[in-house]
């Protein structure tokens, strides 16, 4: 496998292999950025991996009053699944159980053209009747009596076709120097715009393979990558010094999104320097099976150009 | 898109039906098939060019010029394309639109825009009764679309109101929104009595005086403030009194309790 060194960190000839999703924005907004927070991270809670929680979701940023449909602060909120169907299931239940009880909370679409699926839609009927509909401009609100005032929710939000599966393996010297790679490269491409990093504080320490010795388990532990397993497994893609393995997972509304978020989380690895603990870059990919989008590593590193 | 300019030679002896007058319709015609265009006038017909001298142009809208008081049923049912009429028009302007824009220069007659479904209906001068209102014998009244007054409303304006928008600069008559299904009403100007009355459900936003409240409206002191933003910063859009209405709080009314009791009268304070 070639290997390309910059500011002493190793970056793998590889490719990142990711693959097709559906995706939404919703907007929370809410009497002050606080509460529109305690919204948002209950509503991305347990959304880590469609694998078991039904879809991946996070905080994309924190918006300002200035950029959201009734003025308050809010938070943009990127939900992806595996299919339309699914993404609608889990808007309605995130949204219903974790913002429609947020006191003061608002919800709004975030992404203006695609399939409309349900968001206050169904969530009006708790209102028992007494829910109203208002027509604004054209786009459906609706407002839902409740015991601080009323809940408003634009009655859908769009889907679109969206990318998952984007990653970065951090190869470390040890677990201190791992994780505040990790927490760097998080960091940065958190400044990119359309993605989400799904996993807690955006890192995965438990990457996986497709696949495992028991029939059951759709994926298990990704053996080449552990430490641990360092000349007790038959593979293994770690040599001696590395010690501690970190996963950035993204997904982006696109694959330019994705290539621009892994973009920024290489170039925050190579200025800090190997020096600073993460030896190596590499990304997990199942050798272009699972999905149509590859993203190499060489092409992202800073100097590779766009 | 029409291509076409009609300037009136003459005041009709009777009232003429120009619901024929569509851009849409007249730009796929010759300038002598438009002339030869026969518009219903009292038990007759009278073709286009005894009325107007027609002129053709390149672009813009269907343009008419002269006082067409007497003109009625003009952008009746328009679906596509601008009408833009340079003085004053008759009764029915712009009812049962479903799209396109409708402009008045002057005045409009009664049942202006009444049963709209969509497009834009401007009026800068004022407007009869039941403005966006039903057509006689239905049901629903305006059902969608946006009806601008710049000046003032006769009585019933936007009676049996289902959907839409409709924003009055000048004053409203006597029982404006009178029996409202819902949609948007925005009144700049004072309005007469009994305004709401039988009120099902909908908004009515009194940018400025407040009106008499009847005693089957309830004030409701909880906070709104989400859907006052969405409303206000819309309504912006259409300035004057109405741009600076995101800044104002706001007091409402709920009712009409003889009724539905689901409108909502809308005071910014």
């Amino acid at each position: 496998m070639g290997l390309l060194e910059l500011n002493g960190v190793l970056i793998d000839e590889t490719f990142a292999e990711a693959f097709p999703m559906k995706a939404t924005r919703i907007v929370v907004t809410a009497h002050n950025p606080t509460w529109a927070m305690h919204a948002a991270a209950s509503a991305t809670g347990f959304a880590t991996s469609v694998i078991a929680c039904g879809c991946e979701a996070a905080i994309e940023r924190v918006l300002g009053a200035d950029e959201t449909p009734d003025g308050r602060p809010g938070v943009a909120i990127l939900l992806f699944a595996m299919s339309g169907k699914e993404l609608a299931k889990q808007v309605e239940r995130r949204v219903g159980q974790c913002v429609l009880t947020c006191p003061t909370t608002a919800v709004f679409a975030g992404l203006a053209e695609g399939e409309a699926i349900a968001l206050g839609k169904n969530l009006r009927f708790f209102g028992d009747g007494w829910q109203t509909s208002k027509v604004i401009n054209g786009v459906r609100y609706w407002r839902v009596p409740t015991m601080d005032g009323e809940f408003v929710a634009q009655e859908t939000t769009a889907v679109t076709k969206g990318v998952g599966g984007g990653n970065l393996l951090l190869l470390g010297g040890d677990t201190d120097a791992a994780l505040a790679g990790a927490e760097a490269a998080v960091a940065a491409m958190r400044g990119v715009r359309n993605v989400i990093m799904p996993f807690p504080g955006g890192v995965v320490r438990s990457g996986s393979k497709v696949g495992s010795k028991y029939p059951a388990l759709m994926a298990s532990t990704n053996d080449a990558y552990c430490p641990s397993l360092i000349g007790l497994a038959p593979k293994t893609e770690l040599t001696a010094d590395i010690r501690c393995v970190m996963e950035i997972v993204i997904d982006g509304l696109t694959d330019v999104d994705v290539a621009n978020a892994m973009r920024a989380g290489i170039a925050a690895i190579v200025d800090r320097g190997a020096a600073a603990g993460v030896k190596r870059i590499s990304a997990g990919n199942y050798g272009g099976k699972l999905g149509p989008f590859h993203f190499h590593l060489h092409k992202l590193v800073p100097g590779a150009g766009a | 898109m029409s291509g076409y300019r009609f300037t009136l030679k003459q005041q009709p002896a009777l009232r003429v039906d120009a619901s024929a007058l569509q851009p849409a319709a007249l730009a796929s015609l010759s300038l002598g098939e438009v002339e030869k265009l026969a518009l219903p006038h009292g038990k007759d017909r009278l073709p286009v060019g005894e009325l107007f001298t027609v002129q053709a142009r390149d672009d813009g809208p269907l343009m008419l010029e002269g006082d067409l008081a007497r003109f009625d049923r003009l952008g009746c049912g328009l679906a596509e394309g601008e009408l833009h009429v340079r003085g004053s028009v008759g009764a029915y302007a712009g009812a049962g639109m479903t799209g396109g824009r409708l402009v008045v220069d002057a005045d409009a007659g009664d049942l202006t825009g009444c049963a709209m479904r969509g497009g834009w209906l401007e009026v800068h001068g004022h407007v009869g009764d039941l403005a966006a209102s039903a057509l006689p014998g239905d049901m629903d009244g305006m059902r969608g679309g946006t009806l601008v007054v710049r000046g003032n409303a006769g009585a019933r304006l936007a009676d049996r109101m289902r959907r839409g928008t409709v924003v009055v600069f000048g004053d409203a008559g006597n029982f404006m929104a009178s029996r409202m299904v819902a949609g948007t009403l925005a009144l700049a100007g004072r309005c007469g009595t009994h305004a709401a009355y039988g009120m099902r459900r909908g908004s009515i936003v009194f940018a400025g005086s407040a009106p008499t409240l009847a005693p089957t409206f309830v004030p409701v002191d909880s906070n709104a403030d989400v859907f006052w933003q969405l409303l206000a910063r819309d309504l912006a859009r259409f300035g004057g009194p109405f741009a600076g209405l995101a800044q104002r709080r706001v007091a409402r009314h709920a009712g009409d309790l003889a009724v539905l009791g689901k409108g909502e009268l809308l005071l910014p304070t």
